[in-house]
């Protein structure tokens, strides 16, 4: 739940709903403690209606419960949400002001997702995220040549819409399968880069998702990504304190290049 | 107004608007020089298969699912492609459009207004931060 506090401190007004699934042994718990705030789907039904990419029957992964958010805010009547994944410490300003790097609390959540949902309704996008901490890493394009936010990526905190309905994929790396496959044609995935959300560490807390990673290692994970999309994902070593197994997205084949109208003949309809 | 930029870049004047150049922007420049056909689309890997396939005793049916399947290897350029399609004719343009080998920022609708976002992000923590 520290997702739903750091929302609330750092000054979001909205709703928030939490989503559970019937599998979860404290879900009534849950249900007791946040009311009408928490909702509930049927982790089996869920599972029937997604791809997995795989025959495991693994339930452990949370493709089933974001693939329904869409169906669960449409029930709602929300039409634009943001999806979050994680457990998020703080939602920071990622900026150099004079010189100066700033990492520091969004102290107005309103106006932010205020401001980034209003580029949202203007363009096709369909899903708009705040970086991450590890874009940050490797300066200014990791050494992948090029401007990190040319790659057109979304991770982790999503905003949609119900008039913009897409389907996550993959059991395992759901994310980045996604933003990679459905990019591929022609689907605009989008990332707000002076914005970063400061996740809990992952793969350190012990439950679900976590255990799943350890059961099969990163190597599984990152594989889903590649057998979504052979032509442009790869496996490799990623080299840190714990060197393990990760994907690597050749951006320049693997997502169409977005470019400017007076590049286009004027009579095309 | 502060100096501001994510790495420190300094703020550049987009022909005249009011947006930085500060945070980049998620559009590409087509090059003037129209690349050959040849080089938008390596199927080296894909032809492999293919031919495998070819070769094999499984049934015709299996040949023509894995055929399809073999063409997901294909490697497609698409800082190449957009390349081309600066440099094509209008229907060649419209065919890669409904292919979604390109996106067109209409009126600059990506580009200005993710621009304008980030200086409202840098605006928002100025003001509760001066």
């Amino acid at each position: 739940m520290w997702t739903y506090h750091t929302l609330r401190k750092q000054n979001y007004t909205g709703k928030i709903f939490l989503v559970g699934d019937d599998q979860d042994l404290k879900i009534n718990e849950y249900k007791k403690k946040y009311g009408k705030e928490m909702l509930v789907f049927d982790k089996k039904k869920a599972a029937l209606e997604a791809d997995s990419g795989d025959n495991t029957g693994d339930l452990r992964s949370t493709l089933f419960a974001v693939n329904t958010i869409f169906k669960l805010a449409k029930e709602n009547n929300i039409e634009y949400f943001y999806i979050m994944c994680d457990d998020y410490s703080s939602i920071n300003y990622k900026l150099l002001i004079d010189g100066e790097a700033v990492n520091t609390n969004v102290d107005n959540l309103d106006m932010l997702f205020r401001d980034t949902l209003e580029y949202f309704k203007s363009i096709d996008a369909v899903t708009i995220a705040f970086a991450q901490g590890g874009d940050f890493i490797g300066g200014i394009d990791n050494g992948h040549g090029c401007y990190r936010f040319s790659k057109r990526k979304s991770m982790n905190s999503f905003l949609c819409s119900t008039n913009r309905p897409f389907k996550f994929m993959g059991r395992l790396n759901e994310d980045v399968t996604t933003y990679v496959n459905l990019g591929s044609k022609g689907k605009l995935f989008l990332t707000l880069c002076n914005v970063a959300i400061i996740q809990l560490q992952t793969q350190a807390e012990k439950g679900g998702l976590t255990d799943a990673y350890l059961d099969s290692g990163t190597y599984a994970k990152s594989f889903f990504s590649l057998m979504y999309n052979p032509s442009c994902v790869k496996v490799a070593l990623l080299k840190s304190n714990h060197t393990r197994i990760h994907h690597t997205i050749k951006w320049d084949n693997a997502v169409p290049k977005i470019i400017n109208e007076k590049y286009r003949m004027k009579n095309i309809e | 107004m502060k100096q501001f930029s994510m790495f420190g870049d300094e703020p550049v004047k987009d022909d005249g608007n009011k947006y930085t150049k500060g945070v980049g922007s998620p559009l590409y420049e087509p090059k003037n020089k129209c690349p050959d056909l040849l080089e938008l689309l390596d199927h080296t890997k894909t032809d492999q298969l293919i031919n495998e396939i070819y070769n094999s005793n499984v049934t015709a049916a299996e040949k023509s699912f894995l055929i399809q399947a073999a063409r997901r290897h294909s490697v497609f350029y698409y800082s190449k492609i957009a390349d081309y399609y600066a440099n094509c004719s209008e229907e060649m343009q419209k065919l890669m459009e409904k292919s979604a080998l390109i996106i067109i920022d209409f009126e600059q609708a990506i580009e200005l207004g993710y621009l304008e976002l980030s200086n409202k992000v840098v605006q928002q923590y100025l003001e509760h931060n001066e």
